[in-house]
């Protein structure tokens, strides 16, 4: 049995008479691949938002390797790396001076990122961009850039908010395939996205959140049964089944 | 709207009396001419203030959606220029009120018709639209592809105005007036306004009639700052939203790219923090802001110490320091738009001691340029009150007062950002500040630093009463004494200002 990673426990989140989250109790296992999927406005960045500590909850508590984020969020923030949906980056800075910066922040020590930074560009293939200034770049080699400074600091556990957003296929696959590796070394990987397909086939795990609640957590097989549906059935199927039952 | 309205009013009406006492105070000759002297050198710093937006690139504002919607409508540029131009005069439009009752003031005190008040604030409008477009020229020359010698010229252009704009401060030095240096004054914007507006409130005994050469002549200032925006809009707009390319980023021109100068290895954090926003600073063009606010206060410290008249009065010296502290406040306000604040939310530093080191990175380079301006100053005043102590220790206090008022303001602007200001996601026009459209923060704003500074102030004032009270043989040891409160004062104050912005960080959701 698996060492749970990261357990929510009745998160709620209330923007005035808004309920964004309403009650949402998760667990996630030390290694998985965990999809959360949902519509548009469902409440996934919320979720990911207060996970990460950039959102505080109105009730409820997150606890991620046994530090509880909402008593000590630096002890947790150490281990948890994060990229948001359309990441914003510091333009007018190179990508050089952007990882050293975010590694620095992020307590990296100089040795590490000597060597991880080339490393890392290198194999992202943007070697080429290293005194680029980020806002010159593409989309695609922007969100290559705010991958890599995601995991400078080694997280054992990666939340990725739509990382494949705006990419195209030969990035999307490039993404995909860093996700199993990065995955396959022990981290942790929560990701949101609407790319079924995606979810489907790099998944372990599936979380589907609507209108602020968990409508069903589990793998794709447990799911097809939850919506009752066929056993071959499409993860896109399944989705809009468990969502118009909401 | 209408509490920021009403409180500027009364703030004017309020200032409006000590300025019109203040500027009758020289005593060199007319309290009229005086005061127009005086007016004048406000509409110049005013027009200072807006070239200053410009050069950071608040000319214009433009925001992402108009270059998704606007941009791409079939609309000629220049009436886009046009009408962000008109929708930027709005809040100028909202200073009449204020800019009346400053006049309506002058009419009591020279006891002239209340009309005149009324022409007067229409004339300052059409000063103030002009100032919009200067500033909106100046943004759009930013990113103009003049060539080196017309980039040249056009540099040297604006340094003119804007030294001419000091001009009026000149003559309040004594034996400084020349028939030569007025006639300069008096065909330049704000010359030409103060002119038209202190002639008509001060009732110089000259009809209405007379003023029409000098009106006709702001008209062509007008005219000219607006066919110059049209003209660059028509061949530059397109630039403004270029995002740099970095084969052309090079300063030396020869395309190889930008030279990464971050060098973290061997530097703490915090020492990574300054450079970072250094480096920022210095490639969105802010620290050009930055240097020109020092430098017009650093002129402006030498000039008024000239004057004689601070030796006067050094509390009335620490009041217009702090307005014109203001400008460089506006530096400090834009430090939010360029954070990326979901990286340092998710990571584990403190935000108090984040906030404190881009305080320093930014401060810093604004309060060297003052200290050699304060030596200056100081070598100019202090041998000649060697024999009168109260004035000497009221100068020292004032001096060592002004780097610390500056520094004040710049804490309280940069809480205020954090408090409400707006980081922007604008990738493509993220070198455009987001312009300050609320009068009544703004009037908080000025209000909470005038708070902050208010006992530097007071420590000044008294410190003449007090070595009197103590006796002259105190002077040194209060002196000491005095200048370690204010500093201690200082310390504690931004401390506790920058601490309340890193925690608005924390807690703001919207950023």
């Amino acid at each position: 049995m698996l060492l749970a990673d990261l357990i929510v426990e009745n998160l709620t989140k209330k923007y005035g008479d808004v309920v964004a989250l309403n009650n949402v109790s998760l667990k996630i296992g030390s290694g998985e691949i965990v999809g959360l999927l949902g519509p548009n406005g469902a409440g996934k960045s919320t979720l990911l938002k207060i996970i990460v500590g950039i959102l505080r909850p109105t009730s409820g508590t997150v606890v991620l390797d046994g530090i509880d984020i909402l008593n000590e969020p630096e002890a947790a923030k150490k281990i948890i790396g994060y990229l948001p949906e359309n990441a914003s980056l510091y333009t007018a800075l190179t990508v050089t001076e952007f990882l050293q910066f975010v590694g620095k922040i992020r307590a990296v020590s100089d040795q590490d990122l000597d060597s991880k930074i080339p490393e890392s560009l290198r194999a992202f293939d943007i070697e080429d961009k290293k005194n680029a200034l980020v806002g010159s770049l593409s989309k695609g080699t922007k969100q290559k850039v705010a991958i890599i400074a995601s995991m400078l600091h080694d997280p054992r556990f990666l939340v990725l908010d739509e990382p494949l957003s705006g990419l195209d296929p030969k990035t999307q696959r490039f993404v995909n395939q860093w996700i199993t590796i990065t995955a396959s070394r022990g981290v942790t990987v929560f990701l949101s996205t609407h790319n079924l397909d995606i979810a489907q086939d790099y998944a372990n795990k599936i979380a589907i959140i609507d209108r602020g609640k968990i409508v069903a957590v589990g793998e794709l097989n447990s799911l097809r049964k939850m919506a009752n549906t066929k056993d071959d059935a499409r993860l896109g199927d399944v989705f809009l089944k468990l969502t118009e039952s909401g | 709207m209408l509490l920021g309205e009403t409180a500027l009013s009364a703030f004017l009406l309020f200032a409006g009396s000590t300025f019109l006492s203040f500027s009758t105070r020289f005593g060199q000759s007319g309290g009229a001419q005086i005061t127009e002297a005086s007016w004048g050198l406000v509409l110049g710093f005013y027009l200072i203030g807006l070239v200053q937006s410009g050069f950071s690139g608040a000319g214009l504002p433009f925001v992402s959606a108009d270059v998704d919607y606007v941009f791409t409508a079939p609309v000629r540029t220049t009436e886009v220029f046009t009408a962000k131009v008109l929708l930027n005069s709005v809040t100028t439009l909202l200073a009449f009120p204020p800019i009346f009752f400053l006049y309506l003031r002058a009419t009591f005190f020279y006891d002239t018709p209340v009309i005149t008040a009324v022409v007067a604030g229409l004339v300052t409008l059409v000063f103030f639209f002009m100032g919009l477009l200067f500033s909106a020229d100046i943004t759009l020359a930013q990113r103009s592809n003049l060539g080196r010698r017309m980039s040249i010229l056009k540099y040297l252009l604006i340094g003119l105005i804007l030294a001419a704009s000091m001009m009026p401060l000149i003559t309040l030095i004594p034996g400084a007036q020349s028939s030569l240096l007025l006639g300069v004054i008096h065909l330049l914007p704000s010359g030409i306004v103060a002119e038209i507006t202190v002639g008509l409130v001060g009732d110089l005994g000259i009809g209405l009639g007379s003023y029409v050469f000098d009106f006709a002549l702001l008209l062509v200032w007008l005219a000219g700052f607006s066919i110059i925006g049209v003209t660059m809009s028509r061949r530059q707009f397109y630039e403004l939203l270029q995002v740099t390319n970095p084969d052309q980023s090079d300063a030396s021109g020869n395309g190889r790219g930008v030279i990464s100068k971050l060098n973290p290895e061997g530097k703490s954090v915090w020492s990574v923090v300054r450079s970072k926003e250094r480096i920022l600073m210095s490639r969105t063009k802010e620290a050009r802001g930055l240097i020109f606010s020092a430098l017009i206060l650093s002129v402006f410290l030498v000039i008024y110490s000239l004057a004689g008249t601070f030796t006067s009065s050094p509390t009335s010296f620490l009041l217009i320091l702090f307005i014109i502290g203001s400008f460089g406040s506006g530096n400090a306000m834009s430090w939010i738009e360029k954070e990326r604040l979901w990286i340092l939310k998710t990571s584990s530093i403190s935000l108090r001691a984040y906030v404190k080191n881009v305080f320093l990175a930014r401060a810093t380079p604004l309060l060297l340029f003052l200290t050699p301006a304060i030596a200056v100053v100081a070598g100019l005043l202090i041998p000649g009150n060697l024999g009168k102590p109260e004035i000497l220790l009221s100068i020292v206090l004032a001096l060592i007062g002004a780097v610390q008022i500056a520094a004040i303001t710049m804490g309280g602007s940069m809480y205020f950002a954090a408090r409400y200001a707006q980081s922007s996601n604008d990738d493509i026009l993220a070198v455009q500040a987001q312009n300050l459209t609320n009068i009544k923060r703004f009037v908080f704003q000025t209000a909470f630093n005038l708070l902050m500074v208010g006992p530097l102030m007071l420590l000044v004032l008294a410190a003449g009463w007090l070595l009197g009270f103590f006796g002259i043989d105190t002077l040194v040891p209060l002196g000491i004494m005095l200048a370690i409160a204010g500093l201690g004062y200082s310390v504690i104050i931004l401390n506790s200002v920058l601490n309340r912005a890193g925690d608005s960080i924390r807690r703001r959701e919207d950023l």
